[in-house]
């Protein structure tokens, strides 16, 4: 159905071209406030990574076997936010369980990301597109790597600007808004990666 | 006393306490349609209607709700009001459902809703609570309306899809396309914290 | 006996609470649906009737009804729906229902030809999942517009410097999508003489 785009394709223009987050303006709030910090961002980044990856196929299996089916296709807001909460309140526990180092490192971002609008918003973008179930976790994969590239470029940033002197009107959210807007641009620029058939 | 209360809390989230510009609350949903005026005034009457019947109806149970589920019911309560938006939108006007995608739905998400349940809500009564939602929804609205504003305006001449500037004007296609809206948003919030702030020093 | 009571607050309450919610919820949103479950499928309807008389150049009234009156009177169904034949004053028109891969998603299109099936009469989107504000502007009515009455194949050119009769607008900060785009109309005439014609 998707012809030229091959899969590949999708996971690459999620990352760059398509970034969810400085094209599609999801997952702000948390980046706003997280990216002061890098080891923050860095531990924020990967959970994200881990739970889009995942919840993005499995929002796909319920949509197509359980949705369609019954004809619930309207409830799927409803549906996919209990599936994601869930799935990260189990894997919370689970890390919390079986080993405390990572649940330091990454267990305790997971709560923050079940309102992540990000999350949610790739698996609706997941049903709008009609991906198959290969090409949603692609997706979810890409678009997790890329709100991680974001937010660690942007601590990375930040860091550097902390012995900048910025217009106080500027300071905290609207530098970084400004310094979104030129990453922004600068991964438009990636748009001639993705090859034509 | 009551009346003056009601006013506070209607005054508040408009200016000293707006959600966007004070708070940086609940931007991801909406500005990624603030390049189109007509699309923005459709998200945020969705927000405002949201947040205001979301913040009355947890308000209502408020004394009622088990505080291990409160964050689930709060956001099954706000699900509902979204789904609402989306139906309707979908059956009375198709054509904006379809340029609105899926961002109707991240409404559900929009840390506004859940901020001022959280802040308020769960504390007040079902009236003032109501009346919290809405002046938060609109002092959510004419932010993004003016951000739509100018990025509409810049960006391709027109508002509302009516061609405003003659020929003379060369579109600012920066500002329809997504560094745009970072940077107009930027550019208010600077704006409003230099005019806030002076305020505060004087 | 105190015990009991606290197991039901602590345990049973909040799960009994939140089916209660849930099952409220799910009642009113499924009831709203069911209310206005046809009217969502007649505006889909018409969207699709919309784009196969944009497509043929046809004058209507558009609301859902004049939609529906002119489709009914003007558009003739062939081969089952694999394409549409309309009369107009300007002679007969052939529409076609074309489909492709976009940036993001497929982009599905219905393109009205001349008798000649390589000159547009016109062209109309079905549904598109390009970037909002970017690629989403191949709805715009400049876009669409612009096909009347060139040829394929299409040239892509800088937006607003179209003036042969094959050349195209892209869009500004949108080339991929103008190029998917350009690909799928350049389909559209072969496509046409091989349906239609059988050639």
């Amino acid at each position: 159905m998707n012809g030229s785009i091959t899969p590949l394709a999708i996971f690459f223009a999620s990352i760059f071209t398509g970034n969810i987050l400085l094209t599609n303006y999801l997952g702000m709030c948390s980046f706003l406030s997280v990216s002061k910090e890098l080891k923050t961002s860095t531990g924020l980044g990967v959970a994200v990574i881990f739970v889009m990856a995942t919840t993005t196929p499995l929002n796909w299996l319920v949509y197509q076997h359980l949705l369609i089916p019954f004809g619930l296709e309207y409830l799927r807001f409803i549906v996919f936010i209990i599936v994601i909460a869930a799935f990260v309140q189990l894997t919370e526990m689970t890390i919390e369980r079986y080993s405390e180092p990572l649940y330091q490192s990454l267990g305790i971002f997971l709560p923050l990301i079940t309102v992540n609008c990000a999350i949610l918003g790739v698996s609706l973008f997941m049903v709008i597109r009609e991906y198959s179930f290969f090409t949603s976790f692609l997706f979810g994969l890409g678009s997790g790597i890329g709100w991680f590239i974001a937010i660690i470029a942007m601590a990375g940033i930040r860091q550097k600007l902390r012995t900048a002197k910025i217009p106080p009107g500027l300071e905290g959210p609207g530098i970084t808004l400004i310094i979104a807007g030129f990453m922004a641009m600068a991964f438009m620029g990636f748009s001639g990666m993705i090859a034509l058939s | 006393m009551a009346k003056s209360k009601l006013r506070k809390t209607f005054l508040e989230p408009l200016g000293k306490n707006n959600p966007v510009f004070v708070q940086i609350l609940g931007i991801c949903s909406t500005l990624a349609v603030t390049n189109k005026l007509q699309n923005t005034m459709v998200m945020v009457l969705g927000v405002m209607f949201t947040t205001a019947l979301s913040s009355w109806t947890i308000s209502l149970l408020r004394n009622h709700i088990p505080s291990r589920i409160r964050m689930m019911v709060e956001t099954m309560v706000i699900a509902t009001f979204v789904i609402i938006v989306d139906i309707v939108l979908k059956a009375f006007y198709p054509e904006m459902w379809k340029q609105l995608g899926p961002y109707v739905g991240l409404i559900i998400t929009n840390c506004i809703i859940m901020g001022r349940i959280e802040a308020f809500a769960l504390q007040n009564k079902p009236f003032l609570s109501l009346v919290d939602g809405l002046a938060s929804g609109l002092g959510y609205a004419y932010v993004l309306l003016a951000i739509a504003f100018f990025r509409e305006l810049l960006g391709t001449g027109s508002l509302w899809g009516y061609q405003i500037l003659g020929s003379w004007w060369t579109n600012w296609s920066i500002m329809i396309m997504p560094p745009g809206g970072f940077f107009v948003l930027a550019i208010f919030i600077w704006v409003i914290r230099e005019t806030i702030m002076k305020e505060e020093k004087a | 006996m105190i015990k009991q009571a606290t197991f039901y607050k602590k345990r049973i309450y909040p799960l009994l609470f939140m089916f209660l919610v849930t099952v409220i919820c799910i009642l009113i949103t499924s009831g709203l649906f069911l209310s206005t479950q046809e009217r969502a499928t007649a505006n889909e309807l018409s969207f699709t009737r919309r784009a196969i008389l944009d497509a043929g150049g046809l004058e209507y009234t558009p609301t859902t009804e004049g939609i529906e009156k002119t489709y009914k009177e003007k558009v003739q169904v062939e081969d089952g729906g694999s394409y549409y034949t309309a009369e107009t004053a300007e002679g007969k028109r052939y529409i076609l229902p074309m489909q492709g891969p976009g940036l993001w998603g497929t982009i599905a299109i219905m393109v009205g030809l001349e008798e000649d099936l390589t000159t547009f009469s016109g062209l109309a989107i079905v549904s598109q999942n390009e970037t909002p504000g970017l690629g989403g502007r191949i709805e715009e009515p400049w876009f669409t517009q612009q096909f009347q009455g060139k040829k394929s194949p299409f040239t892509l050119v800088n937006e607003g410097t179209a003036d042969a009769p094959n050349e195209v607008d892209a869009i500004t900060g949108a080339t991929r999508t103008s190029e998917y785009f350009r690909n799928l109309t350049n389909r559209a005439s072969t496509d046409a003489k091989r349906i239609i014609r059988g050639e």
